[in-house]
């Protein structure tokens, strides 16, 4: 079953069948119809939330509104035989998107033909202070992990961090982390730390393959934290590194030590 | 000028208030708000892409809960096309986002200006990107068109986005022009019955004592813009209401770049209290009536504005959790400290 049916398998789970009509009414329609009912969508489909927990091509639709997982669908029926023609209709609803447009648009963005072509949208969501805009892009989405290059991702990670942001829900966090990503956090959390202010403990997690000199002062700075969740990241970190030095701290810390902590205790 | 004390009492000034009134501008001018205590308003003509977030702050401390931003011109004329849609756009996209930052639910109305009607070449594309804009969530009316120096060309573009409006099921906003004023509100309503538009479908704006009669008697609805020295004053706009009561008429501030004050429906309802207006006929002509109007556009959900939302995290933006509901973080004006 192609991407495109599994969208409309889980639609009819929870469209009316006066909805599911007017779907299917819409859904084989030109590039430029499908384009109209994408603006339309709201005018036809109710917002009624997604509780699913299944994935559809590594997309997870938990929490959204209906219409915009039917707007994602006519997007996903778009033909792409004539790249010209598909790429146009699909920029000029970018370029004149109002902010829920915006949010299925860049959802849409792992259903699309030509990853490369759509980049610069992807990376503008990135860019975006429009909340809902950039959490489309950030979360339950895996396109950054699969098209992203390093530089990309590494903006994404750390605005998430910036803007106390849940990493926890970017797809592929883990799989990507690196090492100037590490150096950035590191060094994001001594301009924090200057002015007085912190970062969320659980970004500490992405640095525990690239830990140096400098993260693991950083890393004993957590430790005499008065912050409690700073000591448990902390206490992960050393766990998780080969870095000697912090084996050796860890020991000097015994009652975190003997602890069973988890990142999960740190996602908020 | 009046030069013996007798002849000003017994022929006094017709600026000159009664003793009560004096009273009451020398008392209640720094707590105005508590004659408006518990009540919530709509301002359906704002132009907050003109304005800062100390305006929205003090909009959503005064009870203002929605509003309408109507597209019209920036102060200059636009060069080019791509300046239409970033604008139009902007309306339905960051401005909007900024609104709800402050808990306040942001509408617009989308159309050609009168003024940039007259640049046709330009026009001709505006007209052409308008339909894609006009069908968006939130998108409550055609506005503001109509007439600025009532040229051919205005007359034109006004014609074709009528059209548009009958189209697509929209309300008009229209806009009545500051010089011959009458004159541009008799024909913008002529030509909208003209098209067939039903008169309950267009908002008149912009009314002073001259218009406000016969756009009510052709069943309009009429909307006053309460803003210093060009406009209507608020004192004006009691006695409007208490010659013609409250139905199909409201009020707004038409804030933009010029001296204009965000506060404008607010105040006016404080001063209407204070004189005797009754509370319902308050709550018709700052709230009710502009939602009953361009809710005819089927974009306007009260519950958006009128229940408390839970706090969406998705509204964090740089470390600021702003609430609905007013919980905004402050900042001390008047503090030296920045922190």
């Amino acid at each position: 079953m192609s991407f495109s049916e599994q969208l409309f398998e889980k639609i009819k789970e929870y469209a009316t069948s006066k909805e599911i009509t007017w779907i299917e009414s819409k859904a084989s329609g030109s590039l430029q119809s499908l384009q109209t009912a994408f603006v339309a969508t709201p005018r036809f489909i109710s917002k009624t939330l997604i509780q699913s927990t299944e994935t559809i091509n590594d997309l997870s639709i938990k929490d959204w509104s209906l219409d915009r997982l039917v707007r994602v669908y006519l997007l996903s029926q778009m033909d792409s035989s004539d790249k010209d023609s598909y790429t146009k209709a699909l920029d000029t609803l970018f370029e004149t998107a109002e902010n829920n447009e915006a949010v299925a648009l860049i959802s849409a963005l792992p259903f699309l033909a030509f990853p490369d072509y759509w980049m610069l949208r992807a990376t503008d969501a990135v860019r975006s202070n429009i909340g809902l805009v950039f959490d489309a892009i950030a979360f339950q989405n895996p396109f950054p992990m699969q098209y992203f290059s390093e530089l990309a991702w590494n903006q994404l990670v750390l605005k998430c961090i910036f803007n106390d942001k849940p990493i926890h829900r970017i797809q592929g966090l883990n799989e990507r982390a690196n090492q100037e990503l590490a150096i950035s956090i590191s060094n994001l959390a001594h301009e924090r730390w200057a002015a007085g202010r912190t970062i969320p403990a659980q970004a500490w997690r992405l640095v525990s393959k690239f830990m140096n000199e400098a993260i693991f002062k950083d890393i004993c700075t957590l430790f005499v934290s008065q912050n409690q969740n700073d000591q448990i990241a902390a206490t992960l970190v050393c766990n998780e590194t080969d870095f000697s030095a912090a084996k050796e701290e860890l020991e000097k810390h015994q009652e975190l030590q003997n602890k069973t902590f988890s990142w999960s205790m740190l996602e908020v | 000028m009046c030069q013996k004390h007798s002849e000003i009492s017994q022929n006094p000034s017709h600026f000159e208030g009664t003793a009560e009134e004096l009273v009451t501008s020398k008392t209640v001018q720094a707590n105005y708000a508590d004659y408006t205590k518990g009540m919530k308003f709509f301002d359906p003509h704002i132009h907050m892409t003109s304005r800062t977030t100390d305006d929205y702050t003090a909009l959503i401390d005064a009870g203002v809960v929605a509003i309408i931003e109507p597209a019209f011109w920036l102060g200059q004329p636009r060069t080019g096309l791509a300046s239409f849609k970033d604008y139009f756009s902007s309306l339905v996209g960051w401005e909007r986002f900024r609104s709800s930052q402050f808990g306040i639910k942001h509408y617009c109305t989308i159309g050609l200006n009168s003024r940039e009607a007259n640049n046709e070449a330009l026009a001709e594309q505006v007209m052409e990107i308008l339909p894609l804009f006009l069908y968006k969530e939130g998108v409550v009316g055609v506005g503001e068109i109509g007439f600025d120096d009532q040229t051919a060309a205005e007359e034109k573009y006004y014609r074709l986005q009528l059209e548009l409006s009958k189209e697509a099921g929209l309300p008009v906003q229209v806009h009545t022009p500051h010089r011959d004023k009458k004159k541009g509100t008799e024909l913008s309503m002529a030509i909208a019955l003209e098209h067939g538009i039903d008169p309950s479908m267009v908002i008149i704006d912009h009314n002073n004592e001259e218009t406000v009669e016969s756009v009510l008697d052709k069943g309009f609805w009429a909307a006053f813009t309460i803003y210093p020295f060009t406009k209507m004053g608020n004192e004006r706009m009691v006695e409007i209401v208490k010659k013609y009561g409250s139905e199909r008429i409201m009020v707004n501030s038409a804030a933009d770049w010029g001296i204009s004050d965000p506060l404008a429906v607010p105040k006016t309802a404080a001063l209407m209290k204070i004189k005797g207006i009754s509370d319902e006929d308050i709550r018709l002509v700052t709230y009710q009536n502009a939602i009953d109007a361009f809710a005819q556009s089927g974009q306007i959900n009260v519950a958006d504005f009128e229940t408390p939302q839970v706090i969406d995290q998705s509204l964090k933006f740089n470390g600021n959790t702003v609430l609905r509901g007013g919980q905004i973080p402050r900042i001390d004006k008047n503090s030296l400290i920045i922190s």
